[in-house]
């Protein structure tokens, strides 16, 4: 496929994980910290215990207003001012979840309170008037991939001249409805994570995690280029044998990364079909690339991963060192796999990459400017 | 200006049609057995979406509001012990996905917008912005239940799809486009479904600063 849009700029970008902001998550990833804990899959309702990671003080349960208000507050406090949802500076809100934690806790006790932040469209319009955004707040949601899209949609609108400047923002934390939803699937189960290790059975852990980045034309240290989405549509759950879905969508990023040194940031979940299939199109594509995933600690953290894990990455290369690979024992599923944090001032591009349900793919190449 | 051209339109206003009968009219358009797991949304969207052929080239931008929503209900009055599939069929863009899945037909761009009350600009945007030579808007909603009576699903049913291309060609229906413009005004998904399903010219302020025209053919 081609490249979906023109390089873009990134003025500003931050996260918020279990560990706190992008700094101090980076630097835990460093420490080899595993924010994940065996937590009851529905909370107060109990059953398995599996591994999640909250933002600390959070609870699995819902409350009205919903308890991630606070974090999401204290990570909109970290953007930079300005005309945020004018129409000249649109914002996308991304993710997969949004309230839908409020509609397990309104179907459980039936307290209509808990409705108000229901809906992807009743949340964003409760989060656009609690934030002072204007009108122009467009909504995206696919799933793992939400967050990739949102960066696309805001580099077209500024590619275009309709924006200097544009505010993407995702966020999930978790619920019972999600955390009960990959159970069911049992990819989510007692096991941790060990992403990109052989192992027996794959397994995720899921987090809280929420990040932003304004896109600019002309602003910002960093560039988004090789923006690129694929989607297999070979079924809900799984992708194609052959891999072809991720070689599909690397090849556009490999085109814009030629020639460059670059490292990989990987989806790397846990389950081991996509583990290999993903590593191994890495190989391919960027020979010599070390690859590393960070949801053996973080979790994963759904639609708002793209983002959360770009604020990682540009603070890896800021402070000129890459997290490893975290979680789990035993032999990687191949050389290429880092697994232990190694310095990068020697790479001038990290290619950033998530995958999601429905064998969709989403990949881009940050860059210095 | 942002501007496309509209070669094809399809659209389903059942009305009062139960699920069951929306069921029962799309089930033969698609294969025997495929239904059986498909939502409502799914039939409507995927039926119209299909007349359109869609391609891996094409750029499939899918607006809904409240999406799966009979799905979503299922699944939260599945628990304690939540169905796997009603999970994933509760996903955004699960509509999208039961076609294409069914079809084994890959796409390199699938842009799922959820929305309010500028949701035709936002939805519009995105396929006037695609840099594919066939954007394929589609979209909808199904009717709700309990999360209706919250406000929290759609009281209405209907679905879309239209093809917008680049090119002219000599069977266009009509054509799309954006405009600057100094006013303010809003247009929601049901609203803007209305205007294509009635082959209806409009002109008008549908975001701030920005006009939509469709003219028809």
């Amino acid at each position: 496929m081609a490249e979906s849009a023109a390089s873009v700029r990134v003025a500003a970008c931050g996260c918020i994980t279990p560990f706190g902001d992008a700094p101090a998550s980076h630097a835990a990833l460093l420490r080899g910290e595993c924010a994940l804990r065996p937590v009851g899959v529905l909370g107060r309702d109990g059953g398995d215990a599996v591994p999640l990671a909250l933002v600390p003080g959070r609870s699995l349960d819902e409350t009205a207003p919903p308890d991630w208000l606070a974090a999401l507050r204290r990570l909109h406090g970290s953007i930079p001012e300005g005309r945020w949802g004018s129409p000249g500076s649109p914002v996308f809100v991304t993710g997969s979840n949004f309230g839908v934690g409020g509609l397990y806790a309104l179907r459980r006790t039936g307290d209509g309170a808990f409705a108000a932040w229901g809906a992807l469209p009743t949340c964003t319009e409760r989060l656009r008037l609690d934030l002072g955004w204007g009108p122009d707040v467009s909504i995206v949601s696919h799933a793992c991939v939400s967050a990739h899209l949102g960066l696309i949609l805001a580099s077209r609108v500024i590619g275009a001249g309709l924006a200097d400047e544009a505010l993407v923002l995702s966020f999930d934390f978790l619920s019972p409805f999600v955390a009960g939803g990959f159970h069911a699937l049992k990819i989510l189960n007692s096991d941790f994570p060990a992403p990109y290790r052989e192992r027996d059975s794959g397994a995720i852990g899921l987090g809280d995690g929420a990040g932003f980045a304004v896109l600019s034309r002309e602003r910002g240290d960093w560039t988004l280029s090789g923006q690129s989405l694929y989607n297999e549509m070979h079924h809900f759950t799984s992708n194609r044998a052959d891999g072809s879905g991720f070689a599909r969508c690397l090849d556009p990023v490999a085109g814009v990364a030629r020639g460059r040194k670059v490292w990989f940031k990987g989806h790397g979940t846990g389950t081991l079909e996509a583990g290999r299939l993903e590593v191994g199109a890495a190989r391919r594509a960027f020979p010599g690339a070390p690859v590393v995933g960070w949801k053996g600690s973080l979790g994963h953290t759904l639609g708002s991963c793209g983002l959360v894990e770009l604020a990682i990455a540009i603070e890896s290369v800021r402070t000129g060192r890459t997290p490893g690979t975290i979680g789990g024992a035993g032999s990687a599923m191949s050389d290429s796999v880092a697994l232990e944090s190694f310095g990068n001032r020697e790479f001038d591009g990290v290619v950033c990459a998530s995958n999601a349900f429905g064998g969709a793919h989403a990949a881009f190449l940050l860059g210095h400017a | 200006m942002l501007e496309r051209n509209i070669q094809a339109l399809v659209t389903d206003d059942p009305g009062e049609e139960t699920p069951a009968e929306v069921r029962n009219r799309l089930k033969g358009r698609f294969p025997p057995g495929a239904t059986r797991r498909m939502t409502i949304l799914g039939l409507m969207v995927g039926r119209a979406l299909s007349e359109l052929d869609p391609r891996e080239d094409d750029s499939i931008i899918y607006a809904s509001g409240y999406a799966e929503s009979g799905a979503l209900e299922g699944f939260l009055d599945s628990f304690p012990a939540p169905s796997p599939t009603l999970f994933q069929t509760s996903i955004h863009p699960s509509a999208v996905q039961q076609l294409m899945i069914g079809r084994q037909a890959p796409v390199g761009e699938l842009l799922p917008h959820s929305g309010g009350p500028l949701f035709a600009f936002h939805a519009l945007r995105a396929a006037l912005l695609s840099p594919a030579a066939r954007a394929l808007v589609c979209g909808g909603e199904e009717r709700g239940t309990w999360l209706l009576e919250h406000g929290l699903a759609s009281g209405r049913a209907f679905a879309f799809a239209a093809s917008l291309s680049r090119e002219r060609g000599p069977r266009d229906l009509g054509r799309m486009r954006l405009i600057r413009d100094d006013g303010d005004g809003q247009l929601g998904l049901a609203a803007w479904f209305d205007l294509l399903h009635g082959r209806t010219p409009f002109s008008g302020v549908i975001a701030p600063g920005w006009r939509m025209e469709i003219e028809w053919h």
